[in-house]
């Protein structure tokens, strides 16, 4: 009888396993709802969703560059450098698409820079973006200056982060727009094999004649459009350009959405799906203890501890 | 006489392959086992089982009597089982005092290295076991032999009692395997009980007492050597099935130079401190096989015909016209297919289905603008499964979940797709079952028959002699012989691998 129901609870363990990430999220939203009904108010939702837009665009962008087993540090100075290009733009008076196209240029040169040192150089991600995250803090110390830049007068651009559609704010329409591409490039596309298949067995690809090289530049190029675009929308939302935008420790909340939602940081596993799954969860988790006024510091331990424990289960999954 | 290691009704299965069924093996103190069998015969199973590395799913181990713990590498070292592999287990840069000691130094107090008793110890171990090393040199200084004994000693400073040799000589030149025996035999004589593991018969008769022969995951016979002569081994080993095949193989006709078009030319093809002045042509509907020893370079050769290392001198023509491949891609344009030796590190992706990996040469094919499409990427792998009869027929199991010889279908099927014109296969039935082994020599020979120029780099004679219209020898970098698959006097072959004048 004992061992009956234990292998029957071992049978739905096993079939909810996969699901744990969707289940905790609908866990915790129920549980923050009753502790506090304000949580449950559309207002609130929707907060959540425009609050996690740019880690969100940032992390779906960066999926595929730690599915091929690699990693980008330089994500925070890119989010800043593009506000900053976009702001001169503005400042040249020119065209709202060449504002933002120039803004996202220099998240995809930055990023095509990335790829090369990695593919070409053959340096560990880590230490080539790493190098990158410095370089580019540094250039848009030069190119903005230690000083605010306001960005005043151009309805336009600032609706891109802080206008309303159909009661909606646009940043949200953004952000579903980037993860139902890049969902459609790794299901649908042959770029989304590859990257998994480098992830995999990187030498194994190379021999069935793929051009590693093209995807690692493909994937850091969208990993830095994906920090330029957040940039952009980052400074049209807070009126303001900044070199130190994008601080220290951004580049680490978009990896833990990523491998919260069960990517593996060693490469191969993962998707785009579940990190938007990573996303809503650390989302969820960080406005429910605001709105249960948790004290910060209190916030911070709690959400270390949640990330290790999560990816410690994903582990024991995997 | 009490054996030192005593394995009873050890068996594993692997899902539904038994790899090694209700063996029982024991091997006395001061006794050199050989074991011996082909490829898939249930050896290294066998092995691992007793070095803890695999846990077996039926049976027991005993080590002078006692239990002992299974699926325990440490538990195991600790009572005295070492393994020296084919591949060195060493830390290169260390010196050989710093690796016989490696992770268990001698301490004094506040957690220093105690030099000199290391040095004490060391030296008194050399002694007892006469064994002439430079306790100081740096260990990727010495020549591999000498390696070897670095081994062995560390294995004896850890007080061994059985010693366990996997392939020992693989690198090792003529010369130095006669001294390696030499140290096996100072072993017997000091009451170590060593299990002496090699394809290279000739290493059996001449340092072992008695041999092991497996086939089939089972052990089919055990005698002194002095009682078996090399004929009745080598029947054993292979089995009357096998036998009988091989002697209908030998009776298949063999098509040296193919159709006598010349696919691919390669003219004192050298890359330096690796392989030198290597000739030869490929002809359209042959397979050549290039055999040779572990470590000859014949895998670093053909890697170059596809591009995915470089050669520094010499020409390599395709249809005639000289090319150089910077790429595994330029190649594959040619029309040349590959398929790596090591499937798990080079060829497969182990977490991707059966379908992702049979459509990885070809993703080209399955694209519609920008768009993968997955229905005729099903379409196309179903067939492929049909074709190469794959079992489980599912395209969506992950593919390390399928046993090796369906593994190597799945490796050897990606290319089929793509019709390869010249065709390179290095070790292609390594770990591979033997219902599996004739399906894959099938198809080469299918491919064969249509007019593909097949290369294929093989170390199992057997192999060599099932399917090679003709036979390279390749002997430390140098392509040394070539002879028809129809004439191949296979004993004149085995000594000039060895690198017989």
């Amino acid at each position: 009888m004992a061992t009956r129901s234990l292998t029957r609870t071992d049978d739905l363990f096993r079939r909810l396993a996969p699901h744990a990430l969707p289940i905790a999220i609908v866990v915790m939203i129920v549980g923050f709802s009753i502790a506090q009904p304000a949580f449950l108010t559309p207002d609130n939702l929707i907060g959540i969703v425009r609050q996690v837009a740019l880690i969100g665009i940032m992390a779906t962008c960066m999926t595929f560059v730690i599915m091929t087993g690699g990693v980008d540090l330089s994500v925070g100075p890119v989010l800043a450098l593009a506000g900053l290009v976009s702001f001169y733009c503005l400042q040249a008076d020119l065209p709202l698409v060449v504002v933002v196209l120039g803004g996202l240029s220099a998240g995809v040169l930055v990023g095509l820079f990335n790829g090369a040192i990695v593919a070409f150089l053959g340096l560990p991600p880590i230490i080539a973006t790493l190098g990158t995250l410095s370089i580019v803090r540094g250039t848009a110390l030069i190119v903005g200056g230690p000083e605010q830049h306001l960005i005043r007068d151009e309805p336009a651009y600032t609706f891109i982060g802080a206008g309303n559609l159909f009661g909606l704010p646009f940043s949200i329409y953004i952000f579903a727009a980037v993860a139902v591409v890049m969902i459609f490039v790794q299901r649908r596309t042959p770029l989304g094999l590859l990257v998994a298949a480098v992830g995999d067995n990187e030498r194994a690809a190379y021999l069935s004649g793929h051009r590693i090289r093209v995807t690692k530049l493909t994937v850091y190029a969208i990993s830095g459009f994906g920090a330029a675009l957040a940039g952009i929308i980052q400074s049209s939302q807070v009126h303001t350009a900044l070199a130190t935008y994008g601080p220290f420790g951004t580049e680490l909340d978009v990896i833990a959405a990523v491998v919260v939602g069960g990517t593996s940081i060693m490469g191969g596993n993962g998707s785009v799906v579940r990190t938007l799954l990573g996303v809503f969860f650390l989302g969820v988790v960080n406005t429910g203890m605001n709105i249960l006024n948790v004290p910060i510091d209190v916030q911070l331990m709690a959400k270390g501890a949640i990330i290790v424990v999560a990816l410690a289960f994903s582990a024991r999954l995997a | 006489m009490e054996p030192v290691i005593r394995g009873t009704d050890l068996t594993k299965v692997y899902g539904n392959l038994t790899a090694l069924g209700e063996a029982t093996f024991a091997v006395e103190a001061g006794e050199v086992r050989g074991l011996v069998g082909s490829n898939g015969a249930g050896k290294s199973t066998l092995v691992k089982i007793l070095t803890g590395a695999v846990t077996p799913t039926l049976g027991t181990v005993e080590i002078t009597g006692h239990a002992a713990p299974l699926g325990d590498p440490r538990g195991m070292i600790l009572r005295g089982v070492a393994c020296i592999y084919q591949h060195s287990n060493l830390a290169p840069s260390m010196s050989v005092l710093d690796n016989i000691f490696l992770g268990r130094q001698p301490t004094r107090g506040l957690g220093l290295v105690d030099t000199s008793r290391m040095r004490a110890e060391a030296r008194a171990l050399l002694e007892r076991h006469q064994i002439d090393l430079d306790l100081d040199a740096t260990v990727s200084a010495l020549p591999t032999v000498k390696q070897k004994e670095v081994e062995i000693l560390k294995a004896l400073a850890l007080d061994a009692r059985v010693i366990i040799m996997d392939e020992p000589t693989g690198w090792l030149s003529s010369v130095e395997v006669a001294k390696l025996h030499e140290t096996v035999r100072a072993l017997k004589k000091r009451g170590v009980a060593v299990i002496y593991i090699s394809h290279v018969l000739d290493e059996i008769f001449a340092v072992c007492d008695t041999v092991t022969i497996m086939r089939d995951g089972r052990i089919i016979s055990e005698s002194p050597v002095k009682d078996v002569n090399r004929s009745q081994v080598v029947h054993l080993m292979v089995g009357e099935k096998l036998a009988r095949e091989s002697e209908r193989a030998a009776h298949e006709k063999r098509h040296p130079r193919g159709t006598g078009e010349i696919r691919l030319k390669a003219d004192k093809l050298t890359k330096h401190g690796v392989f030198e002045d290597v000739s030869f042509e490929l002809y359209a509907g042959e397979i050549l096989c290039i055999t040779g020893l572990i470590g000859s370079k014949r895998t670093e050769m053909v890697r170059t015909l596809f591009g995915s290392d470089r050669f520094d001198a010499g020409t390599l023509e395709v249809d005639g016209q000289a090319v150089t491949f910077s790429s595994p891609t330029q190649a594959i344009s040619k029309g040349v297919g590959f398929v790596p030796e090591d499937r798990h590190r080079e060829g497969l992706m182990l977490d991707m289905t059966m379908t992702e990996n049979l459509a990885m040469a070809t993703l080209h094919r399955f694209r519609r603008g920008v768009i993968l499409s997955r229905r005729s990427m099903v379409e196309s792998g179903r067939r492929a499964i049909e074709n190469l009869s794959i079992r489980p027929p599912d395209g969506t199991r992950p593919v390390k979940l399928l046993s090796g010889g369906n593994q190597q279908k799945v490796l050897v099927g990606k290319w089929m797709s793509r019709t390869p014109r010249i065709f390179i296969l290095d070790e292609p039935t390594v770990g591979v079952d033997v219902g599996a082994k004739a399906e894959i020599y099938a198809i080469l020979r299918r491919e064969r028959d249509r007019g593909a120029a097949i290369l294929v780099v093989s170390s199992d004679l057997e192999e060599v002699a099932t399917i090679a219209d003709r036979i390279g020898v390749m002997v430390a970098g140098r392509l040394t012989a070539m002879h028809d698959g129809d004439s191949a006097p296979m004993d004149e072959i085995v000594a000039e691998i060895g690198g017989a004048d």
